[in-house]
């Protein structure tokens, strides 16, 4: 695989990595289908605090060509399990200010309750399996990498996308 | 991450992101080829003390971008030479607990 890679699109899969601004429009415009009755949309933006610490900024980095690897298996998963007419998912690097969008994730169904729940899938195995890591720098102190299971190693994602 | 260059012939590079990263200060190493996956996490040790212990056991592997199995990463019995060797050229990484989103 490409190492300069940053994005990779296939059967109604977007997935990309990019350092600059999230921009919603854009996401919204690449699941746009005639036979979707509904696009759900994602935001995940950065927050201030954590475990009442103030946080001043975070700081996201990625094996990018594993983590696309990793983003294209998930959103295969899920475009089948809910039958989408198309799903996108865009994580941004590098520092990202309090209170911007790190994740976008936009998914269209035909109808709204696939879209709703593909929507949540698609976060949640995107949080548990693809590769990349966040720290979050704290005011007056240094920085700390962050886990989304804590004290848990990441899991296991095989070709059909079980955990094991 | 820059690019990391190509590893000399005869070696094969292990990338270290987030916490195994900060760990060692480097982005990547380059060891010898060939070595079973059994003694990697022995060799990283050798080159950072303590790796094992506060980084490596709560971390997964993975060779050319699949994630392999490890095996007797928790016994003293790391001469195995089950499961896969690791070649000449090999991209290796040492993938610590994710936190995207």
């Amino acid at each position: 695989m490409d190492p300069t890679l940053t994005e990779i699109s296939e059967e109604g899969c977007f997935v990309a990595l990019t350092y600059e601004h999230l921009r919603v429009q854009d996401i919204m415009d690449r699941v746009r289908s005639p036979q979707a009755g509904a696009i759900v949309l994602f935001a995940g933006t950065t927050r201030d605090s954590f475990a009442g610490k103030p946080v001043k900024e975070l700081q996201y980095s990625a094996y990018a060509p594993l983590a696309l690897k990793t983003m294209l298996s998930l959103c295969k998963d899920v475009v089948a399990r809910h039958g989408l007419k198309g799903i996108a998912m865009i994580h941004r690097l590098g520092t990202v200010p309090i209170g911007e969008e790190s994740i976008l994730i936009a998914v269209s169904a035909p109808h709204r309750q696939a879209a709703w729940r593909a929507g949540e899938e698609a976060l949640e195995d995107c949080k548990r399996h693809v590769e990349v890591w966040k720290r979050e720098e704290f005011e007056g102190e240094g920085g700390v990498w962050r886990a989304n299971r804590d004290g848990i190693p990441g899991q296991k994602i095989t070709g059909n996308g079980e955990a094991h | 991450m820059g690019a990391i260059p190509k590893p000399p012939k005869g070696h094969f590079n292990v990338l270290y992101f987030a916490s195994a990263s900060s760990f060692t200060s480097k982005e990547y190493d380059v060891l010898p080829a060939p070595l079973p996956i059994g003694k990697l996490f022995d060799a990283l040790e050798e080159r950072h003390s303590d790796i094992k212990e506060k980084i490596l056991s709560s971390c997964l592997v993975t060779v050319n971008l699949d994630y392999v199995d490890v095996p007797n990463r928790d016994s003293e019995d790391a001469s195995s030479e089950s499961g896969v060797v690791i070649r000449e050229g090999d991209e290796v990484a040492i993938i610590p607990p994710v936190s995207s989103g």
